[in-house]
C-alpha cells in the first residue's frame, strides 16, 4: 500500500542552510549539498528546499544549490521560497527539481496554476498554503481560517477550506498546508484545519508547521486526526533531536503505513561511477 | 566497458535525473531526439512524464514512433519509465481515447476517484493521481510513483511486478523479452531504483 511520507525541508538563505543542520558525521553544516546526501541516505521520503533569500542575486545562488543538490540524491526533490512567474518554475525544473512550490504568486493569480499545471503537469506543481486561525465569534458553526502571505504577514481575506478547494481544482497536484499559528511553535500541527482540508481536497496533502515530536508526526499522518498523506519537518531533524530512521520506527510502530529505512546494498552512490 | 544507451529525448520531460541515475550506475549515455539515432541504438531507454495526447500522438505516429518499434522488434534492450510504459501499451482512455504503441496488449485507464480509503463512513477517498513510496510484489522493494493512470494489462505474463493502490492492482514494472516497463520512477527511487537500473544495464533484465 501507499505509504506516508517524511520530507525534511531545508530553508537555504544565501547558498547556506540557514542555522545549518546539525548531527553526526556532517563536516560543513551549513552546506545543502551535504544536508541534502544525509537525509537522502537517512532515508527521507522527499527533500524539500526553501529559498528564503528573497533577492535576484540569491534567486541564482539558488538555482545553483537546486542543480547540486539534484545531482548527488535520487529522491524526489521539491523546491520552493519566491517563485513567482512561470520563467522561475522552467529554470527549477530545468536545474533538476521535480516539483516547484508557489505560493502568494497564485493568490496574486489563481490561473497561474492551471497555466503552469497545462505547461509541465500538476505532478510538477505543488501550491503552498499558509493559514490562520480567525477569532471565534458567537454562533460559529466551526471555526475559520484565513489564507495569509508573505511568511503570514499579509492577510488575503481569502477563506482558506474554499481556497484549498479551488486550488486543487486548478490542477495543482498538491498541497503543503502550513498553519502559521503553530509554525515554529513546536507544539504540533494544527490537526483540525490540517484534517478538514486532507478531506475536501482530492489531492495529497502535505502537513507542515509545528513539529516539536515523533508523537506530532503520527498524529499529522493519522487518518483519524490530521489525516495528511506527508509530514514536512525542519528542525526535529536539523537539530539532531531524531533521525528520520528514528521517526519511521516510532511511525511504524504506532500504526502509520511508512516506508521502512533501507541500508542500501549493492549500489553506492558517489561523484564517481558506480562501485559495488 | 560500460553499456551505451540511449536515453529518448521526446520532449516528454526533463531527463536530467534519469541521465544522471543510468550514469551512477555504470551507463554511457547518450541522449537524443533523433529518430534515425534513436533506430540504431542498442539499449533505449524511454522516459516520458504527462499525459497521452498531442505530444504522444505525435511520437507514436511519426518517425520516433517507428525507430523505437524497430528497436523493440529487433531484440534490443528496451526500458519504458512513466508514461514510456504506458505508451507500449495499445491505448489510454486519457483526452477521449489516445494511441500506444501497441508492443503489449492492454489500455491504460485512470484510478477511480471513489475509492474509500478506510472503512469508517465519511471516509475519504483515495488521492488521484497516486504520489508516493509504494510496495511491489513480489519483490517487496519500494519505489516511488506519480501517476494518475494505470496499465490494465491484457497478457498476465507480461506483469512482472505488481503494486496496490486502493481496490487497484495494477502493474509496477512489466517484461516481455528484451522490454521492460517501469510504473514507478526507478532515478527517484533511490536505492531500489538505482538497482533496478543496474540490472536492466548489466542484463537486460529487471
Amino acid at each position: 500500500m501507499l505509504k506516508r511520507r517524511i520530507i525534511p525541508c531545508l530553508d537555504i538563505k544565501n547558498g547556506r542552510v540557514v542555522k545549518g543542520v546539525h548531527f553526526a558525521g556532517l563536516r560543513d553544516t551549513g552546506d545543502p549539498v551535504e544536508a541534502a546526501r544525509a537525509y537522502d541516505g537517512q532515508g527521507a521520503d522527499e527533500i524539500c528546499l526553501l529559498d528564503i533569500t528573497a533577492t535576484v542575486e540569491g534567486r541564482e545562488t539558488f538555482i545553483d544549490v537546486v542543480h547540486r543538490v539534484a545531482d548527488q540524491i535520487f529522491t524526489p526533490l521539491t523546491v520552493g521560497g519566491g517563485v513567482r512567474r512561470e520563467p522561475d518554475v522552467r529554470r527549477l525544473l530545468a536545474a533538476g527539481a521535480d516539483k516547484v512550490a508557489i505560493n502568494s504568486a497564485a493568490v496574486a493569480n489563481p490561473l497561474m496554476i492551471r497555466q503552469l499545471a497545462d505547461r509541465y503537469g500538476s505532478q510538477c506543481l505543488v501550491v503552498a498554503v499558509d493559514v490562520r486561525k480567525m477569532p471565534g465569534r458567537e454562533g460559529d458553526p466551526e471555526p475559520l481560517y484565513e489564507v495569509v502571505i508573505h511568511g503570514g504577514t499579509r492577510s488575503t481575506g481569502l477563506d482558506a477550506l474554499s481556497w484549498c478547494e479551488q486550488v486543487a481544482a486548478l490542477g495543482a497536484g498538491e498541497l503543503l498546508l502550513t498553519s502559521m499559528d503553530k509554525d515554529g511553535t513546536r507544539d504540533g500541527y494544527d490537526l483540525w484545519i490540517t484534517r478538514e482540508v486532507a478531506h475536501r481536497v482530492p489531492i495529497p496533502v502535505i502537513a507542515s508547521g509545528g513539529v516539536g515530536s515523533l508523537e506530532h508526526i503520527r498524529e499529522g499522518l493519522a487518518v483519524d486526526q490530521g489525516g495528511a498523506d506527508a509530514a514536512l519537518a525542519a528542525s526535529i531533524f536539523h537539530f539532531g533531536l531524531y533521525t528520520i530512521a528514528q521517526a519511521k520506527h516510532y511511525l511504524g510502530e504506532h500504526g502509520i503505513p511508512i516506508r521502512p529505512h533501507e541500508t542500501p546494498r549493492g549500489v553506492t552512490i558517489s561523484t564517481a561511477s558506480l562501485t559495488s | 566497458m560500460p553499456r551505451e544507451v540511449i536515453l529518448v529525448d521526446a520532449n516528454l520531460g526533463n531527463l536530467d535525473s534519469v541521465e544522471h541515475a543510468l550514469i551512477q550506475v555504470g551507463a554511457s549515455v547518450h541522449i537524443s531526439s533523433d529518430p534515425d539515432r534513436v533506430a540504431t541504438a542498442r539499449t533505449v531507454v524511454f522516459p516520458g512524464q504527462g499525459s497521452f495526447g498531442p505530444s504522444t500522438n505525435a511520437i507514436i505516429q511519426g518517425a520516433m514512433g517507428d525507430a523505437l518499434r524497430m528497436v523493440i522488434e529487433r531484440g534490443d534492450p528496451f526500458l519504458g519509465i512513466c508514461l514510456g510504459m504506458q505508451l507500449l501499451f495499445d491505448s489510454s482512455e486519457e483526452g477521449g481515447g489516445q494511441p500506444g504503441l501497441g508492443v503489449l496488449p492492454g489500455q491504460v485507464k485512470r484510478f477511480p476517484a471513489d475509492m474509500p480509503a478506510g472503512e469508517m463512513v465519511g471516509a475519504r477517498m483515495y488521492k488521484v493521481p497516486h504520489v508516493g513510496w509504494n510496495d511491489c510484489q513480489p519483490t517487496n522493494e519500494h519505489f516511488f510513483f506519480t501517476h494518475s493512470y494505470y496499465v490494465e494489462a491484457a497478457a498476465p505474463e507480461d506483469v512482472m511486478w505488481t503494486c496496490r493502490y486502493g481496490r487497484i492492482e495494477f502493474p509496477a514494472a512489466v517484461n516481455r523479452g528484451n522490454v521492460f516497463g517501469a510504473q514507478f520512477h526507478p532515478q527517484k527511487s533511490q536505492w531500489s531504483g538505482l538497482r533496478f537500473l543496474r540490472s536492466f544495464i548489466l542484463g537486460g533484465r529487471g
